[in-house]
């Protein structure tokens, strides 16, 4: 997912006010993919989601210095988030990859089990199958791809919960006053 | 992992440009410290550290992206994104594979067969996605990217 771009950057600018922008960018973009990333059918959503929780987590841990603790508590919030969005994206990365290595098993037995056919046959004796070299793979393979749907829709379910719970409390309002400058100590002390 | 180094320029009396030229000097740096642990494959976390210092550089040259010089910046940075593909590459096996474990623990041997045999496979790729590595890592030597990075940051504060 490409990034928005930040308008009105100033090289000689001071860095608090154009760190400011960027970062005010990224909470927005963040927040963009609600509702859809709520619906576990969206994948990509998801996945973009995360990527922005990235960007924005690596903003954040990098201008700790510049807005203290309230920035370096926000960048823990968001770098949670995308280590859930995360587990999320891993299991929606391996069904399809299971379900790639089960397609090359089919195709791989069916060719053995036609090479094991009578020259000159006019169809498959059913019994051949049973000699199929892949025949005792299929059920655990299986078995992984119903535990990492399983494994989603629970990660999704907790990613719907979490995310209301950042609602609640009133999370954006948090990161956008996450935004101001360390005051430096007063005179004298 | 590695913690990320603080970066000296990331200061409240800095400009933009100050701190991108501190910031991609600092980045760079970390990459490259992890370049000789990256192929060793009884090493894990050499090739994990060295693809989360790549990420950090090309957030940080995504962050100050207007401070550095269009074309060699674009040049750049497309490298350090094929860099860090070829890392994900060889280390997003090691994750699945550690997930493949954890689900094969739970079943009887002959549900596991399948799951051991998809593990083969993903060390096979594995075992490519390391040469593809190999080669990206010769060829950011050869081409001087660390060089350009730090030559980036010295146009930065040139201005």
């Amino acid at each position: 997912m490409k990034a928005r771009k930040v308008k009105g950057l100033d090289p000689d600018g001071p860095l608090v006010v154009n760190m400011q922008r960027v970062i005010a960018v990224r909470i927005d973009e963040l927040f963009g993919f609600i509702p859809a990333a709520l619906d576990p059918a969206n994948v990509t959503e998801l996945h973009d989601m995360r990527i922005a929780a990235k960007r924005l987590r690596y903003l954040l841990e990098l201008s700790q210095p510049l807005f203290g603790q309230p920035a370096r508590k926000a960048a823990k919030v968001v770098k949670d988030l995308q280590d859930l969005l995360g587990e999320i994206h891993d299991c929606d990365e391996l069904m399809p990859l299971v379900d790639r290595h089960v397609d090359g098993l089919r195709r791989a037995d069916a060719a053995s089990v036609v090479a094991a056919t009578e020259p000159g046959a006019d169809d498959l004796d059913p019994a051949l199958v049973k000699d199929a070299p892949h025949r005792s793979h299929y059920r655990g393979l299986e078995l992984l791809t119903v535990h990492a749907r399983a494994r989603r829709d629970l990660l999704h379910g907790r990613f719907v919960r979490e995310w209301g719970e950042l609602e609640e409390r009133g999370f954006r309002d948090e990161l956008e006053a996450a935004l101001h400058p360390v005051e430096p100590p007063p005179e004298g002390e | 992992m590695a913690k990320a180094r603080d970066i000296p320029g990331i200061e409240p009396d800095a400009t933009f440009r100050e701190a991108a030229a501190s910031a991609i000097e600092v980045r760079a740096d970390e990459v490259f410290s992890f370049r000789d642990r990256a192929l060793d494959t009884s090493d894990i976390e050499g090739v994990h550290d060295m693809r989360v210092a790549t990420r950090r550089l090309r957030a940080v040259m995504e962050i100050f992206a207007v401070c550095f010089p269009k074309e060699q910046h674009r040049r750049a940075l497309k490298e350090v994104k094929e860099l860090a593909d070829a890392l994900g590459d060889r280390r997003d096996p090691d994750v699945m594979i550690d997930g493949l474990e954890a689900v094969a623990k739970g079943l009887g041997p002959a549900d596991r067969s399948g799951i051991r045999q998809l593990e083969r496979s993903l060390r096979d790729e594995q075992a490519e996605a390391n040469e593809r590595l190999a080669a990206m890592l010769d060829r950011i030597d050869r081409y001087r990217l660390r060089e350009r990075l730090v030559a980036l940051a010295a146009e930065a504060r040139l201005g």
